[in-house]
């Protein structure tokens, strides 16, 4: 058998090859239905089957088992008691059976019999090898059906050998690994879902260690909870879990929210730190829920810009003051030139609003990491993070003790809108001036629903993201166990959907948005395994399957980085510059 | 052929034939065993004995009623007069090449003409095909007892078949069985029933 011959038939050989049932119906809306010839415990739903009819192979899904009778009366009579044993097993094996239902999703032309003229006259007539398309037709009653091998599971999902190709779990029946193509993952938007305690922040980590290692992307990461960059303990086992940071030393780098924060009891590698002048309106309308501002603020917002300029709105709001008055010459009371209200007079809008507004700011004033504009720190923290980036470094934005949503929505908020003008500018000179393409940017954002949710994902950088950024080389990676939450228009940018176990119907139903056969997908999302079982999905993977994900643990990093886990003191000083 | 013929034809039609014998414990055959008759031309018939009769007459009557020696009653039951009447019912036919078929006869075998029992070898040989397809036409004739003419068709086979190969044979014809009566639950549960009281 040539090579050519081998890559279309690995299962002519494969002592896996054995077929487990035959078509017997169906078709492309209503799913195909297999007669199961094994018992029904040897196939499980999510199981990634095979059907082989003529000189096509089909790829699909089981999305049910289902258990039938010739008659009911054979299935509500037992007769153990009135048959012999053989004629008792006999009777049973002809007339009870359990069905499969399968969503097909692809189909692969595998030509004649190898070795036939056949054969050879079709490989001389492929203008190009054949690869998996989506389904279009469907195999013939009678079509035999089997399992999966690994050379099937290498057809469609690829060799984990194969550069950018990532082992992310292995198929459940028998174990063949399911990798995802890690160039087209960072292509678009993608998400990672489950209900907590599922294995989310786990399988986030093993895909964030995918990519960094891959180095096709630069990552960022905004980690609410100081989990992903120094090493850390599971909450439900207690063991150690190994940050990124201490894998990657030489290309991870951690930044802590705030002066002298601490991470995990470890020092950052520098501190992010916010000037009054990066601060601009529409972050603070970004938090309009969190400070229950009202629908005057915009105008307040307006003319404080149009008064103090851009670069000076927030500071010179900052330090007026509510209620201070003056009395005048007559003894009358009036506005103190430092007041909002003296202020407001003078800008035409609204005192009692512009009073309310600067009220509610005062939990946005009071943050430790906005300094003054003549506190400066030496470093531009914003810009080193953003510099960070475009060099192919990697960063973990950990919020340190600022834990809080308004912390979380107001500095991912800021630095994502940087983000975004600088990738803009980059992608322009990049086709206008044809200077350096800029390179690929995912950002990790955790909780996502607070950021892109319905009321709010029209207002933040983050939606734009989603929606627009794939032409300016930046991509979220967003993580959440409410994906109901999230804008619909959102979630159906999403490319690659990774989701472990979610119960709620409505969490099952957004992942599932968009997506040919959710119906049939609907009920597997709700019996996987927590924290062994994920459903992959979406454009980024060919076809939707179910995998037993991988283990977080000294293992995997063994198989991503070889013999030397770190990455080698060379490559480290190699990254740095030196 | 060296068998012993045990009877001679006396009608036939392309599903069975009755044969007349003399009564004897010993050459008589049992309900449900394989029988055949060759033909002239090779072709072999094979059939299943499916009743016995053993038909009264005048001097029968009269020694009933009678009291005659213990040696007249056993000259009388071994020199009858009426013969006993073995019927048959065909189950598939033997072309002069070997080549076995499990249809209706082409044609009926003539008057008088000698049947045979069947040894282990010709049992072996007519029922070792993938197809037992005279089941279809023993289950639906309904006048013959199908049901326990198939049990014991079976176990006659059975006892005939080597260990090695009884299990998938028997297996082969069980599910055969329950596929052509599949469909009619209270008469497959019959036939399974019955053949259960052979099968252990």
């Amino acid at each position: 058998m040539t090579p050519d011959e081998s890559r279309f038939n690995l299962h002519i050989s494969d002592p896996e090859n054995s077929a487990i049932g035959y078509v017997i119906g169906g078709g492309l809306k209503a799913n195909l239905f297999v007669r199961l010839t094994v018992p029904a415990y040897e196939v499980q739903e999510g199981g990634f089957v095979v059907l082989e009819s003529g000189n096509w192979q089909f790829y699909g899904l089981v999305t049910d088992l289902q258990l039938g009778a010739l008659d009911p009366r054979y299935a509500e009579m037992q007769n153990a008691g009135r048959l012999s044993d053989p004629v008792n097993r006999s009777l049973i094996r002809q007339t009870l059976y359990t069905n499969l239902e399968v969503l097909p999703a692809l189909m692969l032309e595998r030509g004649p019999e190898p070795g036939s003229a056949a054969y050879k006259e079709w490989r001389k007539s492929l203008s190009e090898e054949p690869h998996p398309i989506p389904i279009k037709t469907v195999p013939a009653h009678h079509a035999a059906a089997r399992l999966a091998s690994a050379g099937d599971v290498a057809e469609i999902f690829g060799n984990p050998q194969e550069k950018g190709k990532f082992e992310i779990g292995r198929t459940r029946e028998q174990d063949h690994p399911v990798c995802i193509d890690l160039n087209k993952f960072v292509q678009r938007s993608s998400g990672i879902f489950g209900a907590t305690g599922t294995g989310k922040s786990f399988l986030t980590r093993i895909l964030l260690a995918g990519l960094i290692h891959h180095n096709s992307a630069s990552v960022l990461i905004l980690d609410m909870h100081n989990e992903y960059g120094f090493d850390d303990t599971a909450s439900d086992t207690g063991k150690s879990v190994v940050g990124l940071r201490s894998k990657f030393p030489g290309r991870v780098r951690v930044v802590g929210l705030g002066r002298e924060t601490k991470i995990r009891n470890h020092t950052p590698d520098f501190h992010l730190e916010i000037h009054e002048s990066d601060i601009q309106p529409e972050d603070i309308e970004l938090l309009s829920r969190e400070l229950n501002l009202r629908e005057t603020t915009p105008t307040t917002l307006d003319a404080l810009v149009h008064h103090f300029g851009p670069q000076n709105w927030f500071r010179e709001f900052r330090q007026m003051v509510v209620g201070s008055v003056i009395e005048t010459d007559d003894g009358k009371k009036t506005p103190a030139p430092d007041s909002v209200a003296y202020w407001a007079r003078q800008a035409g809008v609204n005192e009692t609003a512009a009073e309310g507004l600067r009220s509610k700011l005062t939990r946005v004033f009071n943050r430790k990491y906005i300094l003054p504009d003549e506190e400066k720190a030496p470093l531009n923290s914003l810009h080193e993070i953003i510099e960070l980036l475009k060099n192919g470094k990697d960063v973990v934005l950990s919020f340190g003790d600022f834990e809080s949503d308004l912390d979380y929505l107001l500095v991912s908020n800021l630095l994502t809108r940087k983000i975004r003008e600088a990738w803009e500018e980059m992608t322009n000179n990049f086709r206008g001036k044809g200077e350096k393409e800029p390179r690929p940017l995912v950002i990790a954002v955790e909780e996502a629903h607070k950021i892109l949710n319905r009321e709010m994902a029209s207002q933040t950088t983050f939606s734009t993201i989603a929606r627009e950024m794939r032409k300016y080389y930046v991509t979220l990676l967003i993580i959440d166990q409410r994906p109901s939450q999230i804008s619909d228009e959102v979630m159906s940018q999403l490319g690659t959907r990774v989701s472990g176990w979610l119960g709620d119907e409505n969490d099952i139903a957004a992942v599932l948005s968009g997506l040919a056969g959710r119906d049939a997908l609907r009920g597997m999302l709700a019996r996987l395994q927590p924290k062994e079982e994920v459903l992959l999905l979406g454009w980024g993977v060919p076809m939707p399957i179910l995998v037993r994900s991988r283990r977080y643990d000294e293992i995997f990093w063994h198989q991503l980085l070889g013999k030397d886990e770190r990455l080698s003191d060379n490559q480290a000083m190699k990254d740095l510059g030196y | 052929m060296t068998a012993i013929a045990i009877g001679r034809l006396l009608r036939a039609n392309t599903t069975g034939c009755i044969m007349g014998c003399r009564l004897s414990q010993a050459t008589t055959p049992a309900f449900g065993e394989m029988v055949q008759i060759p033909l002239d031309d090779g072709t072999m018939i094979y059939g299943l004995v499916h009743e016995i009769f053993i038909d009264d007459d005048g001097l029968v009557r009269q020694l009933v009623s009678s009291e005659v020696s213990a040696e007249v009653i056993e000259d009388n039951r071994k020199n009858r007069n009426v013969p006993v009447e073995i019927s048959v019912v065909f189950i598939g036919w033997e072309n002069a090449s070997g080549q076995v078929f499990h249809t209706r006869i082409p044609t009926p075998p003539l008057a008088l003409d000698e049947i045979f029992r069947c040894n282990e070898q010709e049992i072996q040989h007519f029922t070792a095909g993938n197809r037992l397809g005279y089941l279809r036409a023993l289950l639906r004739n309904e006048e013959i007892p199908a049901v326990d003419l198939v049990t014991a068709h079976m176990k006659q086979v059975l006892s005939v078949t080597n260990v090695d190969h009884a299990t998938a044979w028997r297996d082969h014809f069980l599910n055969e069985i329950i596929a052509l009566l599949k469909d009619d639950y209270p008469q497959l549960l019959d036939v399974l029933s019955t053949i259960s009281t052979v099968i252990e």
